[in-house]
């Protein structure tokens, strides 16, 4: 796998770069602002950019914006936008019409290695990964527009965010200490209470988390 | 009465009639001199006598239309010191005329007049200069005290915003690497259960510190606001209570961040307490650019009765009023609530 990295601060980007360095991902190249990750993905054709949201020269929003646009240029790259905080406007912005190899993740999401480099490999493999406070604000009782999610049990809903991270069902099991067979039986009956349409199984994962996102908005 | 058909009052009229009845007089004694053998002028004096009485008069109704108080007296006694000025003047040209050249005896009366009415004057006007200058001090102090608490109040929300962003962009950040190399410590010790154990802990408490920076980050100024300016934090911010709430932007932008910031703020608050308190079935929120201000309205259908002297609502009101601007909230029981803020944006 080969990845571009546009970190601003040192410490963190080189930190980055050691752990995929050590987990045998190529970074191709490591930028600070937004028109130099264009380049960079138009140079290096990698398979993945990790972006950080809050990119000089403003540090608003040029990292969200750059990676909306890199994807436009280049439909089958992976972006995976890192954040201090996390916005649900800022997800639904990022996925657009296409939800395939879309992550968007809290910064600190990084400490736990392993959950990170799945992520990694997820979204560069065309998957979807959304930080599980984005889920959690999405899965968020509220008065309007939850007909859709409101028949999922507790135990349902769990499995749901769990799935928007991007985690296989045996992570899913492991983290729930459940079996897997319970996981699948869980992930079962959301497809069929989100009434979703039978076709692969990893696309329809995927839908079940952005049923939400699509009533809502 | 011609004069009242035009409008005039019954003052004017009279004085008018004055005017008239003293022109004819003085024809009337001239012609009675010419027909009664002429010699000595003595219509002069009457003629004088007449116009003592119409100078009067227009001397008088001049000082009454001054400003009332210390002008207007100090009017009267310049119209009393004109006109006895022009009646001795008058006097002396006539009798000079009549009988002969003598010395201008008015001179001393005319030196009286002016030093008494200039004295009369500095006195009653003293005080009023002192209190226009005092007045004059007092707006300028006003304006200075208005501009130096804009500029506090703007130079305080510059400052929390660059707080928010070294917050997240400087001690956040560094735990972020802090977490991630600890992340790849514990990769290389699986093998030893303690020192991975002691890891994870450490781990655990950057992850709390990170959670504190950035929920103290959020309630400096939320970080959509600062990134992307008012309208869309407050979209957000109606999509995270989920009340359907209806937006109604008619913002220009650009405004100063203590009004965005003060403006948002009043928005959060309105929508805390629809949710918690009114049961409202719908609803909305309003900013519109109006008189150079920016007016926040946000309302709701629920069961209103908010108290707007509670903790919450009082809190917004010294937020508003330090910008300047006024925080009215209507809620009658069982007939929603509504909240509006303006607040003036300097030029």
């Amino acid at each position: 796998m080969r990845v571009v990295i546009a970190e601003d601060l040192a410490l963190l980007r080189e930190g980055l770069v050691a752990l995929l360095r050590e987990s045998q991902i190529e970074v191709v190249a490591q930028v600070e602002d937004g028109p130099s990750l264009l380049r960079a993905i138009a140079g290096h054709k990698p398979d993945l950019a990790i972006i950080d949201v809050r990119l000089p020269p403003t540090y608003s929003d040029e990292g969200l914006l750059a990676a909306i646009e890199a994807r436009r240029r280049q439909p089958q790259l992976g972006v995976l936008v890192l954040s201090q905080y996390v916005e649900t406007a800022y997800a639904s912005e990022l996925i657009g019409g296409d939800t395939a190899g879309i992550g968007y993740l809290l910064k600190e999401r990084v400490g736990d290695v392993r959950a990170f480099l799945d992520a990694l490999h997820s979204v560069a493999g065309g998957g979807t990964v959304l930080d599980r406070q984005v889920v959690a604000e999405l899965l968020a009782p509220r008065n309007g527009a939850t007909e859709a999610l409101s028949g999922l049990t507790a135990r349902e809903q769990e499995v749901l965010a769990l799935m928007a991270e991007g985690r296989s069902n045996t992570a899913i099991a492991e983290s729930m200490i459940v079996t897997p067979g319970a996981v699948e039986k869980h992930i079962t009956n959301i497809f069929a209470k989100l009434e979703l349409p039978a076709c692969n199984d990893d696309h329809r994962r995927v839908l079940a988390v952005l049923t939400y996102l699509r009533v809502s908005r | 009465m011609p004069a009242l058909a035009a409008g005039l009052s019954i003052g004017e009229y009279a004085r008018s009639l004055v005017r008239r009845l003293a022109f004819l007089s003085s024809v009337l004694v001239a012609a009675i001199w010419a027909l009664s053998g002429q010699g000595y002028f003595w219509p002069a004096w009457v003629w004088l006598g007449l116009g003592d009485l119409v100078l009067l008069d227009f001397s008088a109704s001049w000082a009454w239309r001054q400003q009332r108080g210390a002008v207007r007296r100090v009017a009267c006694v310049w119209a009393l010191v004109g006109a006895a000025a022009v009646i001795l003047i008058f006097t002396w040209l006539l009798t000079w005329l009549l009988a002969g050249a003598q010395r201008f005896w008015p001179a001393w009366a005319l030196l009286g007049l002016a030093t008494s009415g200039s004295a009369y004057s500095l006195i009653a006007l003293h005080d009023r200069v002192l209190v226009a200058r005092g007045r004059r001090a007092l707006r300028a102090r006003i304006d200075l005290l208005t501009r130096t608490r804009r500029q506090a109040v703007d130079a305080q929300a510059a400052e929390l915003r660059r707080i928010e962003r070294d917050l997240h962009d400087g001690a956040q950040a560094r735990l972020v690497a802090l977490t991630l190399q600890l992340g790849r410590a514990e990769l290389r010790v699986q093998d030893q259960p303690e020192i991975r154990g002691l890891i994870l802990d450490a781990q655990r408490e950057a992850h709390h510190a990170i959670t504190e920076l950035r929920d103290l980050a959020r309630g400096i100024v939320p970080p959509l606001l600062a990134d992307r300016g008012l309208v869309a934090a407050v979209e957000s911010l109606s999509a995270r209570y989920g009340l359907g709430t209806a937006i109604d932007a008619r913002t220009r932008g650009g405004l100063a961040p203590a009004i965005e910031s003060a403006a948002y703020f009043v928005i959060a608050e309105a929508l805390t307490n629809t949710v918690k308190h009114a049961g409202a079935s719908s609803s909305w929120i309003s900013l519109v650019d109006e008189h150079r201000s920016l007016l926040v309205v946000v309302g709701d259908d629920g069961r209103g009765g908010a108290d707007p002297l509670g903790s919450g609502l009082a809190g917004l009101r010294a937020r508003v009023e330090a910008l300047d601007g006024s925080l009215y909230v209507e809620s009658p029981r069982d007939g929603g609530t509504v909240l509006q803020a303006r607040l003036p944006c300097a030029s």
